[in-house]
């Protein structure tokens, strides 16, 4: 759309200087009579005169405007007009670009480029739209989209091509990297595939090597074929041993893995509570919206959170009932914010609750360590809790003051290994 | 002799079974659930055990099909891919065992499953070892609550004490042990008899008792209650829900769950009415790496 518009515009605006450019150059050719009209007419010439500058400024300032690059060519391929994205582009001055050869100017080329879509513009009087050209660089090879419209005469002939350029580059990588990406992802199923097909034969060749050495009488075996099945057996040995590590690189071994919204698994956790029959309590929700994704199982963190939670909410429903018995009331306040902290993720849920003892503060995350009352449940442990976490490369930890307590947790953030920035061959 | 038949389109798995299971067994094979179910016309087998994926009739539809026509054969599920995700279709075909093709390939596994299920002597934490090699380390018995505390504990501590290792059973017999403390026993119309974590005191019959053993390649504890009300298809529907994700917001399961995410091998045995065991086991070694089978023997 954008490539349109501008391409209209810059054919408007061409059209308009070639409007003024004949209308001056009329105005010079004639004779004597004309002038003395002309003088006659010199109130309404100087209106017109001056609109027309306006609108020529105007549809100029649009032009230079235009971060794409536009320039006018005649029918020779020579520049006739170019906006200033076009000049800053290649590195030379507007005047000294007009009347070049835009092969040579533009694309350094030595002639013009092949299926040229100018030329063909000009030859079918039609536009090229989306025309993508190759620029080859020592570095790294530039690509442009192009368009070419026509500006055409009374007769319908094409007397001039204005030409649109987009540096697609950037587009071109991202498609690239997403191609990439996406055989690399089918690349990951094919393997695990293929992984899961060779596990069975191998199996198979294993388990009857295996057979062959522990019943080799069975099988008429002698020292040598012994030899030559213990050598069978290794060799299969070592063949699962690589499938294995594959499937393990696929992470499709556990079939857990995943690339997670750790946002969403606080809201259904907080959901999670809710549904338990906890009374609803203040709380305040605070999410990075930009946080970061995590490569875990979400079922685990889930539960994590979950428990984080439920521990929040039974330790201010304590204090409450605890105040209560002595006629004092209580607002308890939960707190979840999550974030993103250098190349980690973290989700700090606080409470005003009762906090945690100092003397049970090295304990709580001991197994068998509860502090719930009979019949509450004891939902994961904290201890069942550090041991997924820590599956993850992560780290649970807390603050407790008489205010506040705040359990943290810390996953890391997932970065997508960065693309190098070789083209591919 | 017991007959079990084979069902597999990979050659090299059906002889390797057939060279190991022959001779204690009438072993025959089937390269198809079609030619299976032939065979079954022609005569019952007392086990079939089925690859999942095979052309034609997959595993667990043949195993269903045997089960309806045969309800007393034994039906055993097997396969390269990961075990996990076959739990619900192995449930649907009402199949509770399925064993993982490891390479190399667990024999002793498939010895006790095999022998348990068509003897019916599943219980005991020494069927699962290696007999030649199987020390038993301690036997305990709770009978209270404030037992179960003392049992776990001491029995985590003999591990390490003996072996140096006890992997997480730290963190999950705490699970196994409060599921038969509080949920094992009921009244006669099946309402649980104690409220979790209150103070009980275990009638003789409720009695649970843990052994803890190993044979130099694995080592174990078993947990088990003499009231028999855990049933097959309960376990296989919660662990299904806890792995599916959709059974996060359950209040039980979770315990099972994770006890056997964090083991190597968790086998559950059930006598109903009579007996069910929780065995847990652990690896020395990485050897057995790979998928996790799934062992739910019921009587």
């Amino acid at each position: 759309m954008i490539v349109l518009v501008s391409g209209i515009l810059a054919a408007s605006l061409t059209a308009c200087g070639w409007l003024f450019f004949v209308y001056r150059k009329e105005k010079n050719k004639a004779g004597y009579f004309e002038r003395a009209l002309d003088a006659k007419n010199q109130r309404h010439d100087t209106t017109i005169t001056e609109k027309i500058t306006l609108s020529k400024k105007q549809l100029e300032t649009a032009f230079d405007a235009i971060t794409d690059l536009i320039c006018a060519l005649d029918s020779d391929l020579r520049i006739t007009r170019v906006n200033k994205s076009y000049a800053a582009f290649v590195g030379v001055p507007i005047p000294k670009l007009l009347g070049r050869h835009c092969w040579e100017a533009f694309w350094s080329r030595a002639e013009p480029c092949d299926h040229c879509p100018a030329q063909m513009t000009f030859a079918t009087g039609k536009p090229v739209l989306k025309h993508q050209i190759k620029m080859p660089d020592k570095d790294r090879p530039r690509y442009f989209t192009v368009a070419t419209y026509p500006v055409l005469d009374a007769a319908g002939k094409p007397q001039n091509v204005i030409e649109h350029i987009r540096d697609s580059t950037d587009e071109k990588v991202i498609l690239e990297q997403l191609i990439r990406s996406e055989k690399l992802a089918s690349i990951g199923t094919m393997t695990a595939g293929i992984a899961h097909e060779m596990i069975n034969p191998l199996s198979g060749i294993s388990g009857t090597a295996g057979n062959m050495l522990q019943m080799p009488g069975k099988y008429g075996l002698n020292e040598k074929g012994v030899a030559r099945v213990t050598a069978i057996l290794d060799a299969s040995s070592r063949a699962s041993a690589i499938v294995k590590d594959l499937l393990h690189l696929s992470r499709k071994e556990d079939g857990t893995s995943m690339l997670t919204d750790v946002n969403s698994l606080v809201l259904k956790a907080v959901e999670a509570v809710r549904l338990k029959g906890f009374p609803s309590l203040e709380h305040k929700i605070n999410l990075d919206t930009a946080l970061a994704r995590v490569l875990c199982d979400p079922t685990k963190i889930q539960q994590v959170i979950i428990n984080l939670v439920t521990n929040a909410v039974q330790s201010v429903l304590e204090k409450k009932s605890n105040l209560a018995r002595e006629h004092r009331s209580f607002s308890g306040l939960i707190l979840i914010s999550t974030q993103t902290e250098d190349d980690k993720v973290r989700v700090d849920i606080s409470d005003n609750g009762t906090g945690v003892a100092d003397d049970i503060k090295g304990k709580i995350f001991d197994p068998f360590f509860t502090t719930r009352p009979p019949g509450e449940g004891t939902g994961l442990g904290l201890s069942i809790c550090q041991k997924i976490v820590d599956e993850h490369q992560g780290r649970i930890f807390f603050e407790s003051t008489e205010s506040l307590t705040t359990f943290s947790l810390l996953l890391p953030a997932y970065r997508p290994r960065p693309e190098s920035t070789q083209e591919p061959a | 002799m017991y007959s079990i038949l084979i069902v597999d389109d990979e050659v090299s798995i059906r002889t390797m079974l057939l060279d190991y299971l022959e001779g204690t067994y009438e072993v025959i094979t089937a390269e198809n659930g079609e030619a299976a179910l032939a065979l079954c016309e022609q005569r019952p087998f007392d086990m079939v055990i089925s690859d999942i994926n095979m052309p034609g009739i997959k595993g667990p539809q043949l195993l269903a099909e045997i089960r309806r026509l045969y309800p007393a054969t034994h039906t055993v599920l097997i396969t390269a891919y990961n075990v996990d995700d076959y739990v619900r279709l192995a449930r649907r075909s009402g199949v509770s065992n399925i064993i993982p093709k490891t390479s190399p390939f667990n024999f002793g596994e498939l010895d006790a499953l095999v022998s348990g299920l068509l003897s019916g002597n599943i219980f005991g934490l020494a069927r699962y070892m290696q007999p030649q090699h199987y020390t038993l380390l301690g036997t305990f018995e709770i009978r209270s609550s404030h037992d179960a505390k003392d049992v776990r504990e001491a029995a985590v501590e003999l591990l390490t004490e003996k072996l140096g290792a006890a992997g997480d059973m730290r963190l999950i017999l705490d699970e196994i042990v409060t599921n038969a403390v509080y949920h094992a026993p009921a009244f006669p119309d099946g309402t649980e008899k104690y409220e979790e974590f209150s103070d009980v005191t275990l009638a003789p019959g409720e009695y649970i008792h843990l052994e803890c053993g190993h044979d130099g390649e694995k080592y174990g504890i078993s947990i088990a209650d003499d009231m028999g009300r855990l049933t097959k298809e309960t376990v296989l529907f919660k662990i299904e829900r806890q792995m599916s994700g959709e059974g996060v917001l359950d209040d039980s399961g979770r315990g099972l769950h994770m006890s056997r995410l964090f083991s190597d091998r968790m086998i559950i045995n059930i006598a109903p009415k009579k007996r069910t065991e929780v065995i847990l086991i652990n690896y020395f070694s990485h050897k057995y790496r790979g998928y996790k089978p799934l062992y739910i023997n019921e009587l």
